[in-house]
């Protein structure tokens, strides 16, 4: 009965019913990239299960044995300065998305409304600069901070890092941010001008809210930068007190003294957690469309 | 409001040759003025200047007698619609109404009473609310006509505001738009490149072409008497029929009397310094009649007739295979492959000077 009802459906696809040799493709495509969504997930179902498991000693060790236990989130928490990592993490990567977001809706701006000399040549050159890699600069880096912790001794090598990550972040967002801009008429711009704004309240009043989806991507990319990067914090912070999450829990696994494996399993499960609430208090922004309707009939 | 140009010039940052020069033009207060021209001739640019949102390079421009040229756009006390009416998209129809009003830090009362004035005489009341994305195309156009009659301005600047529309709303915003300024009389200026607009909306238009103006006038003085070729041509639907000839003993010949016109007695005294040199000749298509007592005719072929209801459109050929559009009631009957006769007045012909395109009979 069920089958003969399958027969008689309808064939509501609009592409040619496939045939045997397109099965067997459509069959090889589903296990390539099962095979491949298998390889992502298996280290990910080891890490939350190690995480939990009371059975774990110091080092990670793939058996069956499995039981309940906060043990290794207790030990981050109590014998480790997770806390404290968590703490300098966040401050950076606050600091820096907000610096980010602040120059990068001026330069956006900028670049897709006004023409000016040399306007061409320092967008190639913001392309160009993307090419060298962040790290190349750690000498300079050293200096600099030098520099200005001298004139303003308040300035820490995590402000630093906040500079470095900025400085990075500034280049290529400006040149996504442009583009955004780009694609907002300028009819909207004049219309605000003739209504009485100034090239400022252009910008604050009409252009920043239309272009907010944009703007909610760059800030979340930039907020979790610092999360990901663990080689320069290692390089440039120099007490644990300062280190960041990556860095941080990297001594975990590093040091023979204070291994604990589990425990480093933990603490990267929880630092999805700030980025998990930083995306889930965005995701209202990341509407996009919403310069439908302005322009156009 | 009156607005002077003079002598005005636009030239753009990184060109070569001015975009606009030596524009001379008065809009009288109250007066309906549509800038009408081809695309790319300059009739946006203009405007922008007026709005205050392109920079006049060279030239005065006055309100009132009073020189603008640097005051910034939102001292003018002017307001713009936009072809594509430009609405803030984040925010609701009453809000895009309010925002010019509230920029010049108005106070709510008498935001909230203009805005509901202006959405009564627009009848958009229903949807003050909802957002512009809301909206169909032609209440979004009566949003942007609403923010800019709040401000009460002493000029409106519209830039094709119609040509998102659909024909039949197009055909319906005409008339409104022709009422609104009737209600409010406010001096208006529309830059469109829809003759019929033109015509139909105008008490003034200004044809531009090339970056100058062509003709200034009344439109039924741009139909009646264009200036020059350019306007006989753009002006009218069909295109005027032309004739490139010559006079010769004191007759129109083109094309070695395929078409020749025996001039009336004040025309000739006017043709006389043209003996021998090359005149052009513009009928429009519905002054040609069939069977005429006039002593002025042309045999023609017709080729295709296109039926419209009230009236054929006849493509003819004449004996040179120049072809020629002939417009006839629609009730006449006509056979394609024959041939026919007709006659015009010599009221209805216009004569040009080819080299310079200029009007002998004025």
């Amino acid at each position: 009965m069920k089958k003969q009802k399958h027969k008689n459906a309808l064939y509501l696809s609009d592409r040619q019913p496939l045939a045997f040799a397109g099965k067997i493709g459509v069959l090889m495509m589903y296990i390539i990239l099962a095979s491949w969504a298998a390889a992502i997930i298996w280290p990910l179902y080891q890490m939350i299960v190690s995480a939990f498991n009371g059975r774990q000693g110091s080092y990670l060790i793939l058996n069956r044995e499995f039981e309940f236990s906060w043990e290794h989130f207790e030990y981050l928490f109590e014998e480790t300065l997770y806390l404290t990592w968590v703490k300098n993490t966040i401050f950076i990567a606050v600091t820096t998305a907000i610096v980010i977001l602040l120059i990068v809706s001026f330069t956006g701006y900028a670049y897709s409304r006004y023409r000016f000399k040399g306007r061409r040549a320092s967008l190639m050159a913001i392309l160009l600069i993307q090419t060298i890699p962040t790290f190349a600069g750690i000498a300079a880096y050293y200096a600099m901070h030098t520099i200005i912790s001298n004139i303003i001794p308040a300035f820490s090598r995590q402000m630093m890092l906040v500079l470095i990550y900025a400085g990075g972040g500034i280049a290529s967002n400006t040149f996504i941010l442009k583009g955004y801009i780009d694609s907002i008429s300028t009819e909207l711009d004049d219309a605000g001008r003739m209504d009485g704004c100034s090239s400022m309240k252009v910008y604050r009043l009409i252009i920043m809210p239309i272009a907010r989806p944009m703007l909610a991507v760059i800030g979340l990319w930039s907020f979790i930068g610092p999360f990901m990067d663990y080689l320069l914090p290692r390089v440039l912070l120099t007490s644990p007190q300062t280190y960041t999450l990556a860095a941080g829990l990297f001594t975990l696994i590093n040091d023979i003294r204070n291994t604990n494996q589990p425990a480093f399993a933990a603490g990267g499960l929880l630092t999805a957690v700030p980025i998990v609430i930083m995306f889930i208090l965005l995701q209202n922004q990341l509407v996009s469309g919403l310069a439908k309707g302005s322009v156009k009939g | 409001m009156k607005v002077e140009l003079k002598n005005i010039g636009k030239k753009y940052e990184n060109r070569e040759n001015f975009t606009l020069r030596g524009i001379d033009l008065t809009i009288e207060e109250k007066d309906f003025c549509v800038i009408l021209g081809p695309s790319g001739c300059g009739k946006t640019t203009l405007l922008r200047m007026i709005a205050g949102l392109n920079s006049v390079t060279e030239g005065d421009l006055l309100f009132d007698g009073r020189r603008v040229n640097k005051v910034a756009a939102k001292d003018r006390d002017i307001a713009m619609v936009f072809q594509s009416y430009a609405l803030y998209p984040h925010m609701t129809v009453y809000d895009n109404m309010a925002f010019s009003l509230s920029m010049r830090k108005e106070r709510k009362k008498i935001i909230n009473e203009r805005v509901m004035e202006a959405a009564e005489l627009l009848q958009i009341t229903e949807y003050l609310h909802s957002k512009p994305s809301d909206i169909s195309g032609g209440q979004r156009q009566r949003v942007a006509l609403g923010r800019a009659i709040v401000r009460n301005p002493s000029v409106f600047l519209m830039d094709e505001p119609l040509s998102n529309l659909d024909a039949k709303l197009r055909e319906h915003m005409r008339v409104e738009l022709v009422r609104l300024h009737k209600k409010l009389g406010t001096t208006t200026i529309y830059v469109t490149h829809d003759q019929v607009e033109a015509m139909t909306m105008a008490n003034r238009i200004v044809l531009m072409n090339d970056g100058k103006i062509q003709q200034t006038g009344a439109p039924d003085e741009f139909y009646e008497k264009p200036g020059n070729i350019f306007v006989a041509k753009f002006i009218g639907s069909p295109t005027m029929n032309m004739f490139d000839g010559c006079i010769t003993d004191g007759n129109f010949v083109f094309d070695d009397g395929v078409v020749r016109i025996v001039p009336s007695e004040p025309l000739k005294k006017l043709l006389d310094p043209y003996e021998g040199k090359n005149v052009s000749v513009g009928i429009r298509a519905e002054r040609f009649e069939k069977d005429s007592i006039h002593r002025n005719n042309i045999k023609c072929t017709i080729d295709v007739i296109e039926m419209l209801g009230k009236e054929k459109l006849l493509y003819c050929r004449l004996s040179n295979d120049k072809e020629i559009v002939i417009s006839a009631p629609g009730y006449n009957r006509y056979e394609e492959g024959m041939e026919y006769t007709f006659g015009f007045d010599d009221s209805v012909v216009h004569y040009f000077n080819t080299e310079t395109g200029e009007r002998i009979n004025k």
